[in-house]
């Protein structure tokens, strides 16, 4: 066991913290104010990713061929966790390069390779995720969105909902039934569709989290050729489940909860409420569940790094960094007192993120499903 | 980074399981905690292997890797003292069973009534005390693990260490303790894994019912959680921040294991015959040393951003 950063993954973080420094402008606070998906964030990120890219820096841990550059996992996951600290200025583009150009990199043809991955590497794609439907949210294999084959497009009618930055989206990775009478997990396959076909229509579900946060999506009878299908027919679970792996711990947010408890603990000290033993004793609480959850997501990195197969490790990271954030939510919100419920308010900002934490990418409670079958082996019925 | 053991560490380990799968192990533990035994035999054969010898010769990890395995098996040993806290402040192997405590007071202590060394935290130094005969009375305890409280005053017998010696005392420590949490919670919850497993009510396994396996599942994250920390903190030397972190969250979580295990096991935890209780009590009094896990948090927000 070894728990030191190589010197070239320290070069790599100070220069990327210089980098970044002479790279987000003075209104970056403001900006950033309304999340990942806001207009004004993603507006950013057009111009952002690119120099990233220029870099070598936002995909570098993709093979070489693919517009990568060989580096670990773990160098992907500095620039996760240096991104996140400072709300995320990829904006919604942390999902294409965390998972969804993984996905494609994995079960993806040469010809879809060469159509989708060049544009995340350069920074210029947006893409929305496009599982969660109406009647099937935790239960995600009950999903319903039909694709039928007809020639050599497939027609596809259904819905999706709570789907983030589809108010950018130029792509969606999209889950369907290909087969109509198939149950659960089979019949599933993955499109990869583009937002601009005709017959895909977006509405906007208002909700406390952030403006422009969820959307509901419409499919009536839209034709996505065939050879946007992403893996097998009928046998995309496979694809489904690892791209679910990957993107469980693709965010950094333990480190995002580490940085508000710092910025609490230092606004405390500048009032003389440090000398409280009991905010100390809530400080140092908050402060180990981030810590685990850093080292459980680690723990992950760890195993991708060596090409091990998914396992639960990544649900125990999710359930841990789901109770850091919402500890720090909490004490944040606690120690500012009302002054924390103005809109823009780091605390509140805060809050609003770590609301969502543990619905999002799979509720807790399928998480520590996961974890007690395959990590405990405790038996179904 | 590198998360998976070294051939070394992986050795270490094996090795030292080996030798507890013949000396130590749930019965053997049960049978000491009915009497509040100390392990004289396991103490000797752990020291005769040249595992105490782990921290100075192989590493603060691979010493805490022993006390993992070892509070997993049970071994009612000072297992923490001995293999980890006194080599690393003394800089030698001092005469075993080792105690820790902190000057002032007169709690009691776990293994002080067998002990012949005793480890006290005096503030911002450590003394090196070798204890005689009568210095400690036994304290009756259903707890488990040999207890004594100081009869007399140890005046200004033994070796003060330098200044700074108190606080690397309070963190290794802390890690040791954790280390052993590790472990005994560990066994809790494989303990109640498994009787969960082949207990069946209303037909069926009542590990199958969601209400107790999510229970579990949220138990095996902070084990993990404290997993990480523990040996985080011991392979960086137990800086002072790292030390209370992973102690903040090992002992913390030790109360939940405590607590879980016991009401999935039901009225079959609170036996002699079934091991549970060997590793939920040790945890219980695992907790109530070095302060405790407030005292753990508060040390971990101090190191990191100060007193005040």
């Amino acid at each position: 066991m070894d728990f030191a950063w190589s010197d070239e993954d320290e070069v790599f973080r100070r220069e990327l913290r210089a980098f970044l420094s002479e790279t987000l402008p003075p209104s970056w606070d403001e900006i950033a104010r309304d999340g990942p998906g806001s207009d004004a964030q993603a507006a950013f990120a057009r111009e952002f990713c690119p120099r990233l890219a220029a870099k070598g820096w936002l995909t570098q841990s993709w093979p070489r061929e693919y517009g990568g550059r060989d580096a670990t996992p773990w160098r992907h996951a500095i620039l996760g966790e240096e991104m996140w600290r400072c709300g995320e200025p990829r904006s919604s583009q942390y999902m294409n390069v965390n998972w969804i150009g993984p996905t494609i990199l994995r079960y993806g043809s040469e010809e879809q390779k060469a159509r989708y991955l060049p544009p995340i590497s350069e920074g210029r794609a947006f893409w929305c995720q496009g599982f969660s439907e109406p009647e099937a949210g935790s239960d995600l294999a009950s999903l319903r969105t039909l694709a039928i084959r007809d020639g050599d497009a497939y027609v596809v009618n259904g819905s999706k909902i709570w789907t983030s930055y589809v108010n950018h989206a130029d792509h969606c990775f999209l889950v369907v039934r290909t087969e109509p009478d198939s149950k659960r997990h089979h019949g599933i396959s993955v499109l990869l569709v583009a937002m601009d076909l005709p017959g895909i229509e977006v509405r906007e579900i208002p909700s406390v989290v952030g403006e422009r946060y969820f959307f509901e999506v419409f499919f009536t009878d839209v034709r996505v050729p065939v050879e946007c299908r992403l893996g097998p027919e009928h046998a995309g679970w496979d694809v489904v489940s690892w791209s679910l792996a990957t993107e469980r711990v693709g965010a950094a947010r333990y480190a995002r909860a580490a940085d508000t408890l710092d910025e609490l603990a230092a606004w405390a000290r500048e009032r003389g409420l440090l000398s409280d033993a009991r905010l100390r004793e809530r400080l140092g609480e908050a402060r180990a569940l981030c810590e685990a959850a850093r080292l459980l997501v680690y723990r992950v990195i760890d195993l991708r790094a060596k090409g091990s197969p998914p396992s639960a490790d990544t649900n125990l990271a999710r359930v841990a960094s789901t109770a850091a954030e919402r500890a720090v939510a909490d004490l944040a919100l606690e120690t500012f007192g009302p002054e924390a419920l103005e809109y823009g308010h780091f605390a509140e900002a805060h809050f609003r993120l770590a609301m969502t934490a543990g619905v999002a990418v799979g509720t807790t409670e399928i998480h520590l499903n996961l974890v007690a079958a395959r990590f405990l082996g405790l038996p179904r019925e | 980074m590198d998360f998976a053991p070294s051939p070394e560490q992986a050795a270490i380990v094996e090795a030292v399981e080996r030798l507890l799968g013949g000396a130590a192990g749930p019965e053997r533990a049960a049978k000491l905690a009915r009497t509040q035994g100390w392990d004289e035999a396991l103490e000797r054969a752990l020291a005769d292997a040249g595992f105490l010898d782990t921290a100075l010769e192989t590493g603060p990890l691979e010493a805490a890797l022993v006390i993992e395995a070892v509070a997993r098996a049970g071994g009612a040993v000072a297992i923490g003292a001995g293999v980890l806290v006194a080599p690393l402040l003394a800089g030698r192997r001092l005469p075993g069973p080792v105690a820790l405590a902190h000057a002032e007071g007169r709690e009691p202590t776990r293994f002080a009534d067998h002990a012949r060394t005793l480890l006290l935290c005096e503030g911002d130094r450590a003394r090196i005390v070798p204890l005689e005969q009568g210095d400690f009375a036994p304290v009756r305890s259903v707890f488990g693990p040999p207890l004594g409280r100081l009869v007399r005053g140890l005046g200004a017998r033994g070796e003060q260490l330098g200044p700074g010696s108190g606080e690397r005392l309070l963190a290794w420590w802390r890690v040791a303790l954790a280390a052993e949490a590790l472990g005994a919670m560990q066994a809790a919850l494989d303990t109640t894994v498994a009787h969960v497993k082949q207990r069946r009510q209303f037909g069926r396994a009542i590990g199958s019912f969601q209400a107790v396996q999510h229970r579990l599942a949220h138990c095996a994250v902070l084990v993990e959680g404290s997993r990480w920390l523990v040996y985080e903190a011991a392979y960086r030397g137990a800086p002072a921040e790292a030390a209370a972190t992973a102690a903040a969250h090992a002992l913390g979580a030790a109360g939940t294991l405590f607590a879980e295990t016991h009401q999935l096991s039901g009225a079959l935890g609170f036996t002699r015959e079934y091991a549970l209780h060997v590793f939920s009590l040790r945890l219980a009094v695992l907790r109530l040393e070095a302060g405790g896990p407030s005292a753990h948090r508060r040390a971990a927000a101090e190191a990191r951003w100060g007193q005040a």
